[in-house]
């Protein structure tokens, strides 16, 4: 008979430690531990890195130890329960928002299907509601009165080894770009949530070496990459040798010099890694096409934030340095080049961590005399707003056509369009500099999806993960490729230009990576170049 | 009656079973068989597209080769997800159990299940295709592993101080 065969194919395909369980589960979700194998998780933070983190004044990274989330023992803490406990009433009693978070979800379901990680996995657990609830079922059962008494009926339940574990598991499955909050009734920020259960981890020791790396780094030389200042220069200084070469007009470049009028800082992969370093060219062929006194440094030579993945302690620390070096260098303003959650940790918390920075002045364009009012606390204007107000006022010639190999759409980041409200101008630069199409309307603005990789997730040991999780991205952007030819994804975003190069290599091979500056520097028609045909524009091979 | 005309007359049933019975392979299924927006739904929009594209491909005596590109669809979504090979293609042999189902509950069509010899040919070399796709996929998988290492993005955690490299006796002076 036939239906028993159909029931025996479905036996045999769910068998296994496998998502593939079948329709509907049969146990509640509480009791479902998690697996850790090869493949689904990203290494643990080395011994050394969080050692020397826990050195440094105002952090705090404690139980450095050899461990392996495959293990049984995690070798945590003694009392590692009462740490996370204590750790979490702090924060409760911190984060007036953390305490409404808790309360005033009502699990709606809004949000359940709005995660990339969710859509390309299909597993509950990466639902943003209940991804929160990880965290919300312990606040339950230790800070409410319902929880207390009625347990699991509540939703409530133990600080256990298995939900410590979960948190692991489902903090570092969700990139915090904070695509379900929009949709959410309440405003449920559940990217801090995940923030969160990623801070109270590393109180007892659990933390990813992709994240607690550069982030020693950057606390130790300013960049992710661990670049030295001279280090840092040479590779500057190799881009203008390669602007030259291209357009015969070599770019005037200084390194920490004093009473420079604006600083420009940029994630330090744009100096290093393609497909960032023709973003990095393109910067300088702008700022020289319109004459900037400008100024990069060697000591601020990292515009991305890892602080924002582990702790706010963190953050604070490594976004301090950007405006330290400001006020050294005496500048007016800050500059910032294309990236993601430097602009979120300057639109959301700079202002109450180490704002306002007075001692700046609000950002007015030498070029244009237009003032960026929006930037009037944080000092600290965006590359794209900078252009945009330079081609509104017409001063800057393009010629579009030197675009012409490219067809492009654009990547929304997550970080510059639902934290920093940044949806229009780069629409506007693209407008003139080059033939493009949008995504589907439900793929971008503020309803882009992430890369998937974003948080500190873009590590290679993860790779399936990251190709699942990039899935709904990558979906729009074959979409567009078949029907309208699309062979570039722009965006402004140092770890998008990694990341969704990787994707783009696994889901749609034939679409490029770029930053927005490259094409506007393809573009730029500049006084005394000897150009000659750059048929890939700055890639072109002399 | 031929079995032509049965495929005809019961392809959206049987298309429609085979895709449910393919997304049933996901914990949350209820979601990826119900939301039809192919943006908001990739896995279920991508899974349903390639399905009614492979349908008619194996009903109507097609090139193997044509089998490719719907197969394409569906495995390259399913070779990155949590599936073992066999659990990656096995919803593709489904459509076997299922046509005979559906043929089998019809009174006026229950004799054309001794008609589908050549039908389920396609489906096995279909199936043959997939895990020749399934390990494409994977190998492509590894590539941009690879390419990754290459790209210079590992030094972000593999990479040392510069002045570590020298030699012990440089460091003194």
């Amino acid at each position: 008979m036939a239906v028993p065969k159909l029931q025996q194919l479905s036996k045999s395909v769910v068998q296994g430690p496998s998502l593939a369980t079948g329709a509907i589960p049969t146990r509640d979700w509480m009791d479902i531990p998690v697996v850790f194998k090869s493949g689904n998780y990203a290494y643990p933070a080395k011994k050394d890195k969080v050692e020397y983190l826990n050195k440094q004044s105002g952090l705090h990274f404690p139980n450095a130890r050899e461990w392996s989330p495959e293990d049984e023992d995690w070798k945590l803490p003694e009392g590692w329960q009462e740490i996370i406990l204590k750790g979490l009433k702090e924060r409760l009693e911190k984060f007036r928002s953390l305490k409404i978070f808790m309360d005033c979800c009502v699990r709606c379901g809004a949000c359940a299907d709005k995660c990339h990680f969710f859509l390309g996995t299909g597993d509950p657990k990466n639902m943003p509601v209940l991804r929160a609830e990880l965290l919300r079922s312990v606040y339950r059962n230790d800070f409410t009165l319902a929880g207390k008494i009625l347990g699991k009926m509540a939703g409530a339940r133990e600080m256990t080894v298995a939900v410590l574990k979960e948190w692991f598991m489902y903090s570092y499955q969700c990139t915090e770009c904070r695509r379900c909050s929009v949709f959410c009734p309440y405003g449920i920020d559940t990217a801090e949530v995940t923030m969160m259960i990623r801070e109270l981890l590393h109180l007892v020791g659990i933390g990813i070496n992709w994240i607690l790396e550069p982030a020693s780094n950057s606390n130790r030389t300013g960049n992710h990459m661990g670049l030295q200042p001279h280090t840092f220069k040479d590779n500057v200084e190799f881009l203008v040798d390669d602007v030259e070469n291209l357009t015969g007009v070599k770019p005037n470049i200084s390194f920490n010099r004093k009473g420079a009028e604006i600083l420009f800082i940029t994630p330090s992969a744009d100096v290093f890694a393609e497909p960032g370093l023709y973003t990095a060219m393109g910067y300088m062929i702008l700022f020289e096409a319109i004459g900037l006194d400008y100024t990069w440094s060697t000591y601020a030579s990292e515009g991305g934030n890892f602080g924002l993945f582990t702790n706010n302690e963190t953050m604070k620390k490594l976004n301090a340095k950007m405006y330290a070096e400001a006020k050294r260098l005496g500048v007016k303003y800050i500059i910032g080049g294309e990236c993601g959650h430097m602009w979120r940790v300057v639109h959301q918390y700079m202002d109450t961590m180490n704002g306002p920075a007075d001692f700046l002045e609000i950002p007015k364009s030498p070029i244009t005399g237009t003032v960026f009012d929006n930037a009037a606390s944080t000092k600290m204007v965006h590359i794209s707003e900078f252009t945009a107000d330079l081609i509104k006022n017409s001063k800057i010639k393009l010629d579009k056509s030197r675009n012409s190999h490219v067809k492009a759409t654009f990547h929304d980041s997550c970080n510059t369009s639902r934290a920093m409200g940044l949806l229009d101008e780069p629409r506007y630069i693209l407008d003139h500099v080059v033939d493009w199409v949008e995504m589907p309307e439900n793929t971008i603005r503020e309803q882009t999806f992430c890369c998937g990789s974003g948080t500190g997730l873009n590590t290679d040991e993860i790779m399936e993960l990251r190709m699942r999780a990039g899935l709904p991205r990558a979906n729009a952007v074959k979409y567009v490729h078949e029907k309208h030819g699309v062979n570039m994804l722009s965006c402004v975003c140092a770890i998008d230009r990694a990341t969704l190069t990787s994707l783009m290599n696994y889901w749609n091979p034939e679409v490029g990576v770029c930053g927005l500056s490259e094409l506007v520097a393809n573009a730029i028609v500049q006084e005394g170049e000897t150009r000659g045909e750059l048929d890939e524009g700055l890639r072109t091979m002399l | 009656m031929d079995i032509a005309e049965g495929f005809r007359n019961h392809k959206e049933k049987i298309v429609n079973k085979w895709v449910e019975y393919a997304l049933s392979t996901y914990i949350s299924s209820g979601f990826f068989v119900k939301e039809r927006d192919q943006f908001a739904n990739p896995v279920g929009g991508n899974i349903r597209e390639a399905l009614n594209r492979l349908f008619p491909l194996l009903v109507g005596g097609a090139d193997s080769r044509e089998f490719i590109a719907p197969l394409e669809q569906i495995m390259s979504i399913r070779s990155v997800q949590e599936f073992s090979p066999s659990q990656a293609v096995a919803p593709l042999n489904a459509i076997k159990h299922i046509t005979r189902e559906v043929f089998a509950s019809d009174k006026e069509r229950k004799h054309l299940v001794q008609e589908l010899y050549d039908f389920e040919f396609a489906v096995d070399l279909a199936m043959l295709a997939a895990f020749d796709i399934y390990m494409q996929f994977r190998e492509r998988l590894y590539q941009v592993r690879i390419a990754e290492i290459r790209s210079g993005s590992h030094i972000l955690t593999d990479s040392r101080c510069p002045s570590k490299l020298l030699p012990e006796d440089n460091k003194r002076l």
